[in-house]
């Protein structure tokens, strides 16, 4: 609720001191560039549900990015075919983690920091760090830079993935086994889940969905490079938590995760449109979403809070009415 | 003897690693390169220290790289304009402490993760410093270098400075109340809460104990160059998480002893330069590291006392 | 406080709808030019990176040259290396309706489809620093280019070693674009010249200082015979430099490369730094600015042969590259005279 009103208070902002932010063509320009860290978000958002995190996503886009590209371009693959291997790579590498987070019961924040480094670091070593891909056929490219039906073509991708997941959480027992999970993993157990199934299958589809992020990335920039999506697991994660889902696990939405998206999309872009901050907008929206994000978590806090109170006073003052009155 | 299991693993695999160097590089262990990098990666131990005390009850802290840099942009900027070293350290790690204690109230008072609170704080800080500083670098007066001791007395300065650290954070976390609190209401906080200690008090301690030593760090890591370059400390938090796992500290809490950190951050440091000298090409570098972080926690798990909850 | 918060509000309305008067008076100053009267032009600077003394330096004299003409200047640029972010500044430039757009570009393919956009709709496009490719903008402001930078920085250390021995390169990270095509001329030239030479290995520093430091002792460590470094980033000069010194070999092993005069003058006078090669980084900004402006006012046109650029004189063209010189190098004798 909060974050739609500032969603909507951003809007009116932007549009009264923003140069030309309620263009059509600039609108779509922020639905173009946050398409990638949108889907990392909406996987992210199951894994934090479990109450696990996975902070190899930002290196895996990078990783599948530069074997998109060297299957295109220096195995003659097809993008379709190659698209087809990528999204394999990228669920076998979530299913890597999932493993070591499942089977061997490690905790998902050690394991996916091991996997931040590894992934970034082969694809390195497979460019040597230098190599960069950037020869693909126009019809790929439409991927990123074309139109469909007057939205972006990769804003379709990103409705269904959205769609999907949230169907997934919200109306089917996978959302409530991810749930029960984040409560309470052992209660879980007893109650018959298969945890670790469910678990894997986060991580699987978080796997899955950062190397469709990464192809959608090589055909809006139109080149693949190993340091493509440095740095996009914490914006992910700024706009699940910003989108209210707790980063305990067991309580948060996908709809949530979709504002918190759209809300630092917006900030980045409105601040960049105001002519006396243009010079240091970026720096700006850094120090704005962090800001944001403490506020986030402790407006929560702090609710919870006063409302535990208020529930506290009015039972203690139910029997003292009459004397009062 | 498995009591020490970790310790002992981790001292192993150094060993094996540093007999393969003797054999193939023994360059490696020319005294004078030898001590300038021990040197230099006394202000990494100072933050894995640090850092393996909030882990060990129970907290992250990924925000230390922009305390580090922005402390050491603080105290280039003082000893640039004549305040003497001696009163620009306490500063540095007030400072520190000042910037750990907002981390510390944030999950301590308020009772939020910490790893997205210093995730939060960790970008704020970046921002803020390149907005004030863009890149500049800050040249530092005459005799701040090696604390005005010549370089190999400065740099022999340094790694008792850190040996000292390590022997007295490492007897007080067994052995004072406050070191002992610090396990229980990491291993668990309720049990603790009940048995007298206040969980709150003391997480809020540890950042501010993780906040004062990365500002000392960043004047440790000054001290070592004649310029401050304000990027100082950018991925200083990875190194210092990776140190404390490998050596042993469990992330769930309430396990891990420093000398073991001490050990995982000697076995970290001397894969790069090992790579060096045994002329691997830099492009694995990230890729073995990466792999070294996995093998230590799943050789945790394997451990006879992973009891990890 | 009640008092207090109207103040504050309008306080704050201030700093974000105006940054003067300026602004929304019609175009008062920019001389002679047939620039539309009632809208000053709006031109666009695009960094590699903001926070990185380089650009700052190049800002400096883009600032000159925009209050001389009269002219909106919008730096913006990534605050990483992040190579998604230089288009999506593009795209958001066109929108924002800029005139110009003056780009040094981190991807040279991947940010050509962002500026035909630009132009597409109008936008006069010209790269300066790094280049994309010449179908993607009007002209090239061209500093030096990267087989000027890569053979200058390669006979330097061949000349500072005798032509012979082994040497490493210091770069920033190992996925930089420019500083990779300048190893690739590194690495031609070598093999075309210098055949007793020997590149044993090429360090990344992340782009800091002290960690430049560290590989760099490593190195000197593991290559005892190493006769020279080359950092081509420029925190890995004074770095590296730092390293040799305290490794006693000053003078004995070389330090050169790509830097600021400012952060190696201390390193060159006392002779452990031989070379620091750069251009006249203000110089770059101020021109970059001054042909923009002059190609909004089509003044520039393309097929010219020179073009005069206020106090830095005649200058010319050659194809699409407007020549800013050769890259300088910088030297005990003369780096006193320079301050950036």
């Amino acid at each position: 609720m909060i974050l739609a009103a500032f969603l909507v208070a951003e809007f009116i902002l932007f549009s009264a001191t923003g140069r030309n932010f309620l263009q059509p063509d600039n609108l779509t320009n922020i639905v173009r560039h946050s398409t990638e860290i949108g889907l990392l978000a909406l996987v992210m958002m199951p894994v934090i549900l479990t109450g696990g995190i996975d902070l190899s996503v930002g290196s895996l886009l990078g990783l599948c990015a530069v074997l998109f590209g060297k299957m295109v371009q220096d195995a003659g693959l097809s993008p379709g075919a190659a698209a087809a291997v990528t999204l394999l790579v990228g669920g076998i590498a979530g299913g890597f983690n999932a493993l070591l987070i499942t089977r061997l019961r490690l905790p998902p924040l050690i394991v996916t920091l091991g996997t931040f480094s590894l992934f970034r670091g082969l694809a390195e070593a497979i460019t040597k760090g230098t190599a960069t891909y950037s020869k693909f056929p126009d019809s790929f490219l439409a991927l990123g830079s074309a139109t469909f039906l007057g939205l972006p073509t990769q804003a379709w991708v990103f409705v269904a993935v959205a769609g999907v997941i949230w169907i997934l959480v919200h109306r089917t027992t996978f959302g409530r086994s991810w749930r029960a999970i984040g409560f309470s993993p052992e209660g879980a157990r007893y109650a018959g889940l298969p945890v670790e199934r469910r678990l894997a299958f986060a991580y699987v589809m978080a796997g899955v969905v950062a190397a469709l992020a990464a192809i959608i990335l090589t055909a809006r920039v139109t080149q693949a490079r190993a340091d493509a999506g440095t740095g996009y697991e914490l914006l992910a994660i700024t706009a699940v938590v910003l989108g209210g889902t707790s980063i305990f696990g067991g309580t948060g939405s996908v709809h949530g995760t979709l504002l918190g998206v759209a809300a630092i999309a917006v900030l980045t872009n409105g601040l960049s449109r105001i002519p006396s901050i243009m010079g240091v907008s970026r720096e700006l929206s850094g120090v704005l979403t962090g800001a944001l994000l403490i506020a986030a978590l402790a407006g929560g806090v702090l609710m919870k809070f006063l409302s535990e109170r208020r529930a506290r006073r009015q039972t203690s003052a139910t029997p003292s009415t009459p004397s009062n009155a | 003897m498995s009591r020490y299991f970790r310790e002992l693993s981790v001292a192993a695999v150094l060993a094996l690693m540093l007999s393969a160097l003797a054999v193939f590089a023994p360059s490696f262990f020319s005294p004078a390169p030898l001590l300038s990098r021990l040197a230099s990666e006394v202000p990494a131990l100072v933050v894995a220290l640090g850092m393996a005390v909030v882990m060990i009850g129970r907290q992250i802290d990924i925000s230390v790289g922009s305390i580090f840099g922005l402390t050491a942009v603080l105290s280039g900027t003082l000893l640039a304009n004549q305040v003497p070293l001696p009163l620009v350290l306490p500063l540095a790690i007030l400072t520190g402490a000042l910037f750990g204690g907002i981390n510390g109230w944030l999950v301590a008072g308020l009772g939020l993760p910490s790893i997205v609170v210093t995730l939060a704080t960790l970008v704020t800080g970046r921002e803020l410093l390149s907005l004030w500083q863009q890149g500049r670098f800050i040249s530092l007066p005459e005799g701040v270098q090696w604390f005005g001791l010549g370089q190999t007395t400065g740099q022999w300065t340094l790694i008792a400075v850190g040996l000292l650290l390590v022997t007295l954070m490492a007897w007080a976390s067994r052995n004072l109340a406050a070191g002992r609190f610090i396990y229980a209401v990491g291993s668990d906080p309720e049990a603790a809460r009940l048995a007298g200690v206040r969980p709150g008090a003391v997480t809020f301690g540890t950042f501010v104990l993780m906040g004062a030593l990365a500002g000392f760090a960043a004047v440790l890591n000054l001290v070592q160059s004649p310029q401050v370059d304000p990027k100082a400390g950018g991925g200083l938090e990875l190194k210092a998480i990776a140190a404390a796992v490998i050596g042993g500290v469990a992330v769930t809490g309430g396990r891990g002893r420093l000398w073991g950190v001490f050990l995982g951050l000697l076995l970290l440091t001397t894969i790069n330069p090992a790579l060096t000298y045994l002329r691997v090409e830099a492009y694995w570098e990230k890729a073995i590291q990466g792999t070294v972080i996995l093998l230590a926690v799943v050789a945790d798990r394997f451990q006879g006392n992973g009891g990890a909850k | 406080m009640k008092r207090l918060l109207p103040i504050l509000a309008c306080a704050a309305l201030a700093l974000i709808t105006g940054c003067g008067p300026s602004e929304s008076k019609p175009g008062t100053s920019a001389p002679g030019g047939p620039a539309p009267a009632g809208k000053k032009l709006s031109i666009a600077l695009l960094p590699k990176s903001k926070g990185n003394q380089y650009f700052v330096n190049v800002k400096k004299g883009a600032d000159k040259a925009a209050a001389e003409l009269g002219i909106e200047l919008i730096f913006d640029g990534p605050t990483n290396t992040d190579p998604a972010k230089q288009n999506e500044i593009v795209e958001n430039w066109i929108t924002l309706g800029v005139d110009v757009i003056a780009a040094a570009c981190e991807n040279r393919d991947g940010i050509a489809t962002a500026l035909k956009k630009a132009q597409a709709k109008g936008i006069k496009v010209l790269t300066y620093d790094s280049d994309t490719t010449p179908d993607a903008r009007s002209f090239f402001v061209n500093q030096a280019t990267a087989q000027g930078i890569g053979y200058t920085l390669m006979d330097t250390a061949a000349k500072l070693c005798g032509e012979e021995g082994e040497f490493a390169i210091i770069t920033a990270t190992l996925t930089a674009a420019n500083m990779n095509e300048w190893r690739k001329n590194i690495e031609a030239r070598l093999k075309e010249k210098y055949p007793k030479m020997k590149l044993v290995d090429t360090k990344p520093c992340d782009d800091q200082k002290d960690k430049a430091q560290q590989e760099t002792a490593n190195l000197l460590g593991a290559y005892p015979n190493l006769k020279c470094v080359m950092a081509i980033c420029s925190p890995a000069v004074p770095g590296a430099a730092e390293a040799v010194k305290q490794a006693g070999k000053a003078g004995k092993v070389k330090v050169l490369g790509l830097g600021l005069p400012n952060e190696n003058k201390a390193y060159v006078k006392s002779g452990v730094t031989q070379a620091v090669i750069l251009w006249k980084v203000e110089d770059l900004g101020y021109l970059t600015l001054h042909a923009a402006a002059a190609l909004a006012k089509g003044e520039l046109k393309p097929g010219a042969t020179s073009y005069k650029a206020g106090p830095l004189g005649e200058l010319k063209i050659e194809g699409t590259d407007i020549l800013l010189g050769q890259p300088f190098v910088f030297t005990k004798d003369n780096i006193e005279q320079f301050d950036f």
